[in-house]
């Protein structure tokens, strides 16, 4: 039974779209020879879109899937018809992603996996035999980065953010002793985040009266489709992050350190048909006997014996 | 791997904390050298492993390939992601060598996890996090204390809440709290530890600022500049100098540091020891030792009292601080009186008690300190049995006791150690050391001319020490001498010395071992000899022959070959004595202890044959010794004569001797065929003939005997044999020369 | 050259509370290479004191002796020489010379060192030489109280013994010279 696979020249098979050619090797093994009408490459990447519940009604998430939009859909041919000689066979292939001067619909948008917006490419390889065989075909998905070229416009300036979470700055109800008691919690952090680097930030509690349970970075991300006259919005929590655990002591200054996970972030992206955004937001949690009593809840939600303050940030790849 | 993590974010039982700790640290040890491996080996290999560069011991990030960055890069996102904070931590920290293969300064890395630490807000989660923390730092290449001094500074901070929170009126440790700070007590230690480690002189100054200790007495005041315990830990891994130089800015610091995290007397006591290790100038030790001693002096419990003054004991004496000395006696005094005194108190004033004792060289300046006897008498049990030991053992240092009061005092130390002692439930080893003291004081009492007291002291001691085993013994020795001490002194002593040795007369049946009994009866008979006391002397041989007829082969017991020998030679140790006993009891014949001796031995089945041939030698030779006109040696005193004199020219005096060997002659030719083991025979043979040939002229018949001796010796002996080479040669030299005999 | 101190029947504590103050200044560690000693010591504290003086230390049972584990005679080579130990009060009579120059053959030695009598002897006759260091620290003997203390320096060099006596004579140390050579060519392994 013959085979064929993809092997892309790097492992991790991340690519830009401008700088560089997609390449790598087609790897056909067979135990006989196979005749064929010739061997055909096809690259084809789109962001896809759906909307399921969330802050869309009933109606519209009966609409399903939004047509996605098409950023590259191209195909060549590798390899002219002709016979493959029996055993392992390795054809080199080199794509170039973004033609010098091809005026491209779309942006090559970075790779993504979200809940409602997916941007993906594949590379499909097709040994077309006729109509007698059925084809030898593979799939393959490979990751595209912003070029290069591109990043070299934009710097990350230092934006820090200060924040302030008291009583006071809550629009959502408390606990009495929250209220009463008071409680102040500073800190600072960058809204503006490298995604290679880490959100990085400091936070102090000078006060509560009430001890502490917990304090947690939540890093949430935003998907928006516009959808006729209206955007849906999913807000989904993607990672939490406890930078104190119990009731920490007063004037202490805490590190806020947070990784971005790989495989759910991208630049925050602003599109018409569609945005990805992010933010950050810090909930802490208070020593209470309802919070023990619910132990399981959105961490997110106001709760009476949450405080919580929401930062946006921006995700940009640089280098 | 996670899940392991998570089981220290448990901290409800404190006790299995630490075994936890262990466990889960060493599956984190694992983890980390799992990772480090890897990467290093995706860093010199290719994947289908052919090496491609070895990395040096000091490499840098820039060494790495991208693709083993990109997995070291992975493992921080996987351990990133953990939303707990403290599995987050150990997990950070296991891998924390890694980012070695990412960046050229993963100190700073360090620095960002000892700030994240600080979100524990569970004190031993904490501090144990910390331990971790140090433990894998270590793996870094060069790392300064920085990391380590923010790790104890914010312990204190923790330390300062966990306590302050028990403040409040209700307040006292509790017992949780106590236990948790001992737990947190290893992470102190060790931290501490790996500061001071390798701190140069220069550096140690900066660390002492950082810690907050090298303040001035204003800064000091009113704020808690420390937390004791890491105070402690501080002093305890100083080095000495530094304590000692700093000792006042120290003083301060312990002083304005008392909190419940542990006792500042401790604090005190530990500064205290410093200074004893290294000499230093005068003025500081005195400036210090003043302002310890009005510290002190406001406690009110004796224990702390103690406590802090036991150490500063050394300090005190090595630098004659006498008023300083009288003053903390007198204190002890006063807080002692008030109640009776409890355990801990005790050991620590045994500890005072036990550094006077060795500091002062006369026991007379010992017992004369102001309070020193009060103070031994508020003492009692197992430290008062030390003390007593310690100036028992002092008193011994200088030989002879002669002070009376001194006599007196030590009497009562010994005579309180002996009530201390239970010597039903005491283990010989135990009660060893404590009535060898006891024995080795009485030993050493002397009453120089006063000797009827000194009689009259060793009666005492027989009534209170009586049950000492070994004591009685002493008792005799001691007494006997006092006989000798007594005739050397000239004057008329003789009721004194009849006193002495019916004193010893009456104490020797006491003793348990036979042997001992018969030894000691000798040497009274002797000194009762040397005082001219010859029935007296007569009596106690007599006693000593019965000792002898009572002595049963159980008496010898187990070291019954040790102790044959001993009864053997004591045996011909009283044959010698016999030789300047006067043999004149009316009536009985000049040989008659001679005979009773024969028949005692002839009446002891447990003689082997080789004993009874010795003894019979002995005899022999005794006989012969007193047949001589002028005996071998005599007593010394004018009044007592001997065989020599008394029964100079007596014929029947000579056939009695004669007639009393005849009949041993026989015996021992008997004897020695009995023997069964040839070699025996042989020098028991040789030993007849040693004995005969050198008591005797030889006349034909003795020679038959010797020849028949000789005979039966080649019979079991080697020829080359030195003592029988060596007997036919001297019974040669004691043949008459007018009959030549060959001898072959 | 090695040099050899017999010394005994200390008695110490029940006749003597120690060595006499003038000999302990005397025995210094490190210049003795053996010491004999011919037992009555009668503490351990004693024997560990000569030990300090010496390590190599050959001690004969005294019958007032603490440790009844000392023999009841030993013999050692030291050098060209056989040595024998012995206490002497189960010598009959005691210090007979006769009986010690049997003990001599029986124990096959050189030079016989004993004790007991409390008085320093020093015979020469046909096979060796007797020795008697008497008592070190003056004790009462068996049959007199008059004792001077005394002890034994031996100088053991090749085929010659040369003993030195020291004897503390109303408090003042005086020292006798007495010189051995061994005779015949009869030579121990």
């Amino acid at each position: 039974m013959a085979t064929v696979e993809l092997k892309p020249s790097r492992s991790n098979r991340i690519y830009r779209p401008s700088s560089e050619p997609f390449d790598g090797k087609i790897v056909i093994s067979s135990p006989s020879s196979i005749s064929h009408y010739g061997i055909r490459l096809s690259i084809n990447g789109s962001v896809n879109m759906q909307v399921r519940g969330g802050s869309a009604g009933v109606i519209e998430s009966l609409y399903g899937v939004v047509k996605p939009i098409t950023i590259v859909n191209k195909s060549v041919e590798i390899k002219s018809s002709g016979k493959i000689a029996p055993g392992r066979m390795e054809i080199p292939f080199s794509v170039a992603l973004r033609q010098c001067g091809e005026e491209s619909m779309e942006r090559f948008y970075e790779t993504f996996h979200g809940s409602n917006i997916s941007i993906q490419y594949l590379v499909t390889v097709d040994i077309l035999r006729g109509y007698l065989h059925k084809s030898l075909s593979t799939t393959m998905e490979f990751i595209i980065q912003s070029d290069k070229a591109e990043l070299l416009n934009r710097t990350v300036s230092p934006e820090i953010v200060i924040f302030y979470i008291t009583q006071d700055t809550q629009r959502h109800p408390l606990l009495p002793e929250l209220r009463s008691g008071g409680f102040r919690v500073t800190g600072k952090m960058s809204t503006q985040c490298c995604l290679s680097d880490p959100i990085s930030g400091e936070l102090t509690v000078e006060a509560s009266a009430v001890p502490i349970r917990s304090i947690d970075i939540h890093l949430l991300r935003v998907e928006s489709i516009l959808l006729g006259e209206k955007i849906v919005t999913e807000t989904s929590l993607i990672q939490s992050t406890q930078i104190a655990d119990g009731d920490v002591c007063r004037n202490m200054t805490l590190p806020i350190y947070v990784i971005l996970p790989r495989l759910l972030t991208c630049p925050t992206a602003l599109a018409g048909p569609f945005s990805i955004e992010f933010k950050v937001t810090v909930v802490i949690n208070f020593e209470s006997k309802l919070s023990k009593v619910q132990s399981k809840f959105d961490p997110t939600t106001p709760r009476l014996w949450l405080a919580m303050e929401s930062l946006p940030l921006e995700l940009v790849r640089t280098k | 791997m996670l899940q392991v993590a998570r089981l220290l974010m448990d901290t409800s039982v404190l006790e299995f904390y630490p075994t936890i700790f262990v466990l889960v640290t060493e599956v984190m040890d694992m983890l980390g050298d799992l990772v480090w491996e890897r990467i290093k080996q995706k860093a010199e290999f290719t994947e289908d492993e052919t090496r491609v560069c070895t990395l040096s011991e000091n490499f840098g990030a820039s060494d790495i390939c991208f693709d083993a960055k990109e997995t070291c890069n992975n493992w921080f996102c996987k351990v990133g992601s953990v939303r707990e904070l403290l599995p987050r931590i150990y997990l950070e920290l296991a891998i924390l060598p890694c980012w070695r293969f990412l960046h050229d300064r993963p100190e700073e890395c360090l620095q960002r996890v000892v700030m994240m630490t600080r979100g524990l807000a569970d004190p031993l989660a904490s501090s144990y996090c910390r331990l971790y923390m140090v433990h894998c730092a270590r793996k870094l290449p060069a790392c300064d204390t920085g990391y380590l001094i923010t790790c104890i500074n914010d312990i204190k901070v923790l330390l300062m809440r966990t306590i302050s929170t028990t403040e409040s009126p209700y307040a006292y440790l509790t017992d949780n709290k106590k236990l948790l700070v001992s737990l947190m007590e290893p992470t102190i230690e060790y931290l501490i530890k790996c500061i001071l480690n390798d701190a140069s002189q220069r550096q140690l100054g900066k660390i002492l600022v950082e810690l907050g200790i090298g303040k001035t007495q204003l800064e000091l005041s009113g704020s808690s500049p420390c937390i004791s315990i890491i105070l402690h830990h501080l002093l305890k891994e100083l080095p000495t100098e530094v304590v000692v130089s700093n000792s006042m800015e120290i003083f301060d610091v312990i002083r304005y540091t008392n909190d419940h995290s542990f006792d500042q007397c401790l604090n005190y006591r530990l500064l205290g020891f410093k200074l004893s290790e290294s000499r230093s100038q005068m003025e500081i030790v005195n400036a210090v030792v003043d302002k310890v001693i009005q510290v002190v002096t406001e406690y009110d419990r004796l224990e702390d009292y103690l406590t802090v003054l036991d150490a500063y004991m050394d300090t005190i004496l090595q630098n004659q601080m006498d008023d300083y000395l009288n003053s903390m006696l007198e204190g002890i005094v006063d807080r002692a009186c008030k109640k009776k005194i409890v355990e801990d108190e005790l050991a620590s004033l045994q500890s005072i008690m036990v550094k006077l004792i060795s500091y002062f060289r006369e026991l007379g300046d010992l017992f004369s300190l102001n309070h020193f006897l009060e103070i031994l008498d508020v003492m009692y049990g197992g430290s008062r049995n030390v003390v007593n030991m310690h100036i028992l053992s002092m008193a011994m240092r200088n030989g002879y006791v002669c002070d009376q009061t001194i006599v007196k005092l030590l009497f009562e130390v010994s005579r309180s150690l002996h009530d201390g002692m239970d010597l039903a439930n005491m283990k010989d080893d135990e009660s060893q050391l404590p009535s060898r003291l006891i024995i080795r004081f009485i030993q050493l009492v002397d009453y120089g001319e006063e000797m009827e007291q000194h009689l009259n002291f060793l009666v005492e001691c027989r009534g209170i020490f009586g049950n000492l085993s070994d004591l009685k013994e002493t008792l005799v020795h001691s007494s006997n001498a006092l006989v000798t001490k007594a005739l050397k002194g000239g004057k008329n002593r003789l009721s004194f010395v009849k006193s002495c040795v019916a004193f010893s007369e009456v104490t020797v049946p006491s003793i348990s071992a036979h042997i001992r009994q018969l030894n000691l009866y000798l040497e009274t008979a002797e000194v009762a000899l040397l005082g001219g006391l010859v029935s007296h002397a007569d009596g106690l041989i007599a006693s000593a022959m019965s000792c002898l007829q009572s002595l049963q082969l159980e008496d010898v017991g187990s070291q019954i070959h040790m102790e044959i020998d001993g009864i053997l030679s004591s045996i011909r140790k009283l044959c010698s004595l016999l030789v300047v006993v006067p043999g004149c009891i009316p009536d009985q014949g000049a040989t008659n202890i001679l005979k009773g001796v024969l028949s005692i031995i002839h009446s002891l089945s447990w003689m082997t044959p080789r004993m009874k041939t010795r003894i019979h030698c002995s005899l022999v030779l005794l006989s012969a010794a007193l047949s001589q006109n002028k005996l071998p040696y005599h007593l010394h005193h004018s009044e007592v004569l001997g065989n020599d004199m008394l029964f100079f020219g007596d014929t029947s005096y000579a056939s009695e001797l004669i007639s009393f060997s005849e009949p041993i002659l026989r015996y021992l030719v008997d004897a020695i065929d009995q023997e069964p083991l040839q070699t025996n025979r042989g020098s028991m043979a040789l030993e007849a003939c040693n004995c005969i040939a050198s008591s005797f002229k030889i006349n034909d018949d003795l020679l038959m005997v010797c020849y028949k001796l000789i005979d039966t010796a080649k019979s079991c002996l080697s020829v080359n044999d030195k003592f029988l080479q060596s007997t036919i040669k001297f019974l040669d030299k004691r043949l008459p020369p007018p009959s030549p005999i060959q001898v072959n | 050259m090695v040099l050899v101190l017999a010394l005994g029947d200390l008695h110490v504590p029940h006749r003597a509370p120690d060595l006499p103050a003038k000999f302990k200044s005397m025995l210094v560690p490190g210049k003795i290479q053996h010491i004999i000693c011919t037992g009555n010591l009668c503490i351990k504290e004693v024997h560990d004191y000569l030990k300090t003086l010496c390590p190599d230390l050959h001690i004969a049972r005294g019958e007032y002796d603490e440790e009844t584990r000392y023999p009841e005679t030993k013999t050692l080579t030291i050098g060209q020489f056989k040595l024998g130990l012995c206490h002497g009060h189960q010598v009959v009579p005691w210090g007979d010379l006769d009986s010690l120059a049997m003990l001599q053959r029986q124990l096959d030695v050189d030079i016989l060192v004993t004790g007991h009598t409390h008085q320093f002897t020093a015979y020469k006759h046909e096979a060796g030489v007797v020795i008697n260091p008497g008592s070190a620290t003056g004790a009462y003997s068996s049959i007199t109280y008059d004792v001077n203390p005394s002890f034994v320096l031996m100088d053991i060099d090749g085929l010659r013994v040369v003993v030195y006596v020291y004897e503390l004579i109303d408090g003042e140390v005086k020292v006798d010279k007495i010189d051995f050579k061994k005779s015949t060519a009869t030579t121990h392994p």
